[in-house]
């Protein structure tokens, strides 16, 4: 008979059960606190705020969702079925805009389409001295700029199924004899509806949680409340509630893309899989698409980054390139760093563990860490201010708690490329090594380590990279007069001092873009085209 | 294209060859890139209700000819006539949906997103609502398909998957059927199955069809003619059965079965082999060098312990027993027994030959040395 040893709690599982109590345990007290909230609170927001900002924030998720959705999937039509010079360049280009933070957006186009600023200048030599154009601070203001920061997550992932597309499924429509339109209307669009809808929940979720924008632009949402009610009113208890109701919100979306996916593992056939061949066009439909394409990426990307690099180079900008503005830059590198490290160490043994023991205990651990993926920012910041305030007080004020906030908040984002990176090695790997003679502790140092090593080193630069641009948690937690790039940019934009703001901006979206790349090198591999 | 210019186009071409098959493909070429030919100069026809297989190794363009014929590949030259209206020429190709083709491809290509009823509807837009359940209904029966109208193509087995897109291109009633390796993605048990009833419903349905393979046995099973393919040309168009006994060249020969290649030399106007002699059906000259075609089923060996040929090797295959049989010139042949006669390796034998024609080769047109 073989004995089996049961073990007692390894220190990894400790470990494990610690990280999810770190995320856990804020929500729960945020909740509680919201439940135990008077009846009178809760009748007076449910009177006056929550309608109108339950409205404002579903018709704007809305608005986005259907304009990203013209956006993203035409751009991925355009660059995966047409070949014309330059179509590479486009197919990349269409990325760049996720390098820009929402508020960089909505300040350069609070100025560009703001009283007095060069577009209305333009429509009044044109339409007259009283014409007006949208506001930027409108309904449709708002919506305008959040379509053309978040388009590319519908592109891009459209753009991966287009690629995967079986073609037999459209020839099989041609011997049915179906025409052109019916063909994209009742068997490509039905196809590739589980990534169309990936891509608009993700869009959806970001504009749910977007504080930057909607802050710059005074549009009121969810979000925004919830962050004046913790700043300008110190009212926690009614920011909690309001809280509750985002998270609820936004699971509901999450939820909703969940259920309509739940098919689409059988969408690809298995087997061979041939991919369309691209239409070769004329100089007439290259110029065509060249235009529509030039026209979206210079909006959403180009038109900004011109207007950053010139204002940075203004003399009141030169002016304010010192002492102070390099302690900026030392500020958010050190939270970045503190927060990508924390988030690495954090995140590690709740994959490791979920990935070779899913025991239940393991997954629920796992998916407890996945919760801040609903959280915005202003929510994660409520969250651990109130935790710490009840627990320990003596650490409020302190970059610890920034810390454990950033953590909350891009925990999902380090996990997405830690967990496929532990589950790529098979666990036979490890036993083959211990039947090499190897100890538990060598194996992780020189099998399991050395195998991972790329997934933690991507997880750690998202990580960096998504705290560096971070807005509401850090204006919400920061100790007293230490500010980041993010903070500045937010900071000079309310004001309108929109040359001051652009030397952070531009830093702020060159240090973006390396994160592009790591996210198009797994996107490419992911839908690699055949040559 | 108007009816005028291709009623002129066709009445051309008809004033030195009426067109009177289903299908006909004349000198047709087709390229994937310019230069590298898929398929070259490829002409043949079917006749109504005909199966027709086109059978060769992968890579002999045989994909290329049933796209071609479908319109999703433009032809380089020549033209493809459907029904005696040309639908492809090097000018002209006619859209696949105007053509009434119906094609089942190898990975079937059901749409995920519809159910098995939906899916066989799919090309019946054209009927009325109750003609098309009529239709629906009648071709879910022809398939064996009762009981899973409501299911989605991924909770069918593939077996099913296959009746449903059989029957989804057959529903149309098309002018002719494609079908690209259909029965590829099955265990070889249900694909035996399979073949049997596609071919007894297409029979029952009178439908041409062309079904492009790489198996012989597959071919032999459900073609009435069998078109073999090498190197994007055709190199023989017949029956299955002299396809087999009279193949037109070594690589025929080859491709469709077991073959030994026996050297000879013609004297006095007959075949001289280490086997004995043989007719001069090419009708050599004398002193030619010359290979004769020899299947093992035409091979018997019997043992003899005065004979020189010894047993080099036997394989047991169920039905038969299958003997390398080493000549002593040091020639390699090949004997196809009953299963339960056993020789011991290295077993003399006295080996004759049972052939009711003999295949004769020129030694240059050989796809290898022999032996």
């Amino acid at each position: 008979m073989i004995a089996v040893r049961r073990s007692s709690i390894s220190p990894l599982q400790l470990a494990a059960l610690a990280s999810a109590a770190l995320v856990l345990s804020p929500l729960g007290y945020v909740t509680a606190m919201a439940l135990s909230a008077d009846a009178a609170i809760w009748h007076r927001l449910w009177t006056t705020r929550i309608p109108e900002l339950l409205g404002n924030t579903v018709s704007l998720a809305g608005a986005v969702a259907l304009l990203t959705l013209v956006l993203g999937v035409s751009t991925a039509w355009m660059v995966t079925r047409f070949e014309f010079p330059g179509r590479r360049l486009w197919e990349v280009g269409l990325v760049l805009p996720l390098a820009m933070p929402t508020y960089v957006l909505a300040y350069v186009y609070n100025y560009l389409l703001g009283f007095g600023g060069p577009v209305e200048h333009l429509w009044q030599m044109i339409a007259g001295p009283q014409a007006r154009v949208i506001s930027p601070q409108s309904f449709w203001g708002v919506t305008f700029v959040m379509a053309l920061d978040t388009f590319p997550f519908v592109y891009l992932l459209t753009r991966s199924a287009l690629l995967s597309f079986n073609v037999s499924f459209e020839e099989v429509a041609r011997t049915c004899g179906a025409s052109p339109l019916r063909r994209m209307f009742s068997v490509i669009l039905p196809l590739l509806r589980p990534s169309i809808v990936a891509g608009l929940a993700l869009v959806i979720l970001y504009v749910v949680s977007d504080f930057g924008a909607v802050s710059l632009l005074r549009y009121q949402t969810l979000t925004y409340a919830v962050f004046q009610q913790m700043t300008g009113r110190s009212d926690n208890q009614a920011a909690s509630i309001l809280s509750v109701l985002l998270v609820i919100l936004a699971l509901l979306f999450l939820l909703t893309e969940r259920w309509s996916r739940r098919k689409s593992r059988f969408y690809q056939t298995t087997g061979r899989v041939r991919a369309p061949q691209r239409m070769r066009c004329g100089w007439w439909h290259t110029a065509a698409l060249t235009v529509c394409l030039a026209a979206v990426i210079g909006l959403s990307f180009g038109i900004p980054a011109y207007l950053l690099v010139i204002w940075s180079l203004s003399p009141e900008a030169q002016a304010i390139l010192d002492a102070r503005f390099f302690g900026f830059v030392r500020n958010s590198a050190l939270l970045s760093i503190l927060a990508a490290t924390a988030g690495v160490l954090v995140g590690l043994p709740l994959a490791y563990l979920a990935g070779r023991k899913p025991t239940w205990i393991n997954t629920a651990c796992l998916q407890a860490a996945y919760a801040g993926y609903v959280l915005p920012g202003p929510v994660a910041a409520l969250a651990v201010l109130v935790l710490f305030l009840n627990v320990l007080p003596f650490f409020y004020g302190t970059v610890i708690v920034l810390v454990v906030a950033y953590v909350l908040h891009f925990l999902p984002a380090g996990l997405q490329s830690l967990e496929p990176s532990i589950q790529q090695i098979t666990p036979n790997l490890e036993e083959a090594a211990r039947t090499l003679g190897l100890t538990v502790r060598d194996t992780w140092r020189r099998v399991t380590l050395p195998l991972i090593r790329n997934g933690v080193i991507v997880a750690w630069v998202l990580i960096f990279l998504q705290t560096m641009k971070e807005l509401p948690a850090t204006l919400l937690l920061r100790p007293v007069g230490f500010d980041t790039l993010a903070i500045r940019v937010w900071l000079e934009a309310s004001e309108e001092y929109y040359q001051l703001a652009a030397p952070s901006a531009l830093l702020i979206v060159l240090v973006g873009l390396p994160a592009l790349v790591l996210l198009l090198s797994r996107d490419w591999r992911a839908a690699q085209e055949p040559s | 294209m108007t009816h005028a210019d291709a009623d002129r186009l066709g009445g051309q071409v008809n004033l030195y060859q009426p067109v009177s098959s289903i299908l006909e493909l004349r000198s047709v070429s087709c390229a994937y890139d310019p230069g590298r030919p898929a398929i070259r100069d490829m002409s043949f026809s079917i006749r109504e209700g005909e199966i027709l297989c086109l059978l060769g190794p992968s890579g002999c363009g045989k994909t290329t000819v049933l796209r071609a014929i479908a319109g999703f590949e433009p032809v380089q030259s020549g033209q493809i006539f459907l029904s005696g209206q040309l639908v492809s020429s090097s000018s002209e190709t006619i859209p696949t949906e105007q053509r009434r083709v119906g094609m089942v491809f190898q990975e079937y290509a059901l749409f995920p997103h519809l159910r098995v009823t939906d899916n066989i509807a799919f090309g019946l837009r054209h009927l009325s609502r109750d003609e098309r359940i009529r239709r629906v209904q009648e071709m879910l029966r022809l398939a064996g398909l009762e009981g899973l109208e409501r299911r989605y193509p991924h909770e069918l087995s593939g077996g099913q998957q296959q009746r449903v897109a059989l029957a989804r291109a057959l529903a149309q009633n098309p002018v002719v059927l494609l079908l690209d390796e259909p029965f590829s993605n099955l265990d070889p048990d249900m694909a035996g199955r399979m073949r049997e009833e596609v071919h007894a419903l297409l029979h029952r349905m009178k439908t041409t069809t062309i079904l492009v393979t790489h198996d012989h046995d597959e071919a032999f099973a459900m073609a009435d003619s069998i078109a073999v393919l090498n190197q994007g040309h055709l190199e023989q168009l017949d029956s299955p059965e002299l396809v087999y006994h009279v193949p037109a060249t070594p690589f025929v020969a080859d491709f469709v079965g077991q073959a030994d290649f026996l050297p000879g030399q013609i004297r006095q106007g007959l075949v001289h082999t280490e086997l004995g002699e043989f007719p001069n059906t090419l009708n050599s000259a004398e002193g030619t060098s010359v290979v004769v075609m020899i299947r093992p089923d035409d091979i018997h060996v019997a043992p003899n312990q005065s004979a020189e040929a010894r047993i080099a090797d036997r394989q047991f295959r169920g039905s038969e027993n299958l003997y390398t049989v080493r000549l002593p010139s040091g020639q390699i042949i090949h004997s196809s027994e009953s299963s339960t006669s056993v020789y011991q390796e290295g077993t003399p034998v006295e080996i004759r030959i049972l052939a009711t024609h003999t295949v004769l080769f020129d030694v240059s047109a050989l796809p290898r040395p022999p032996g």
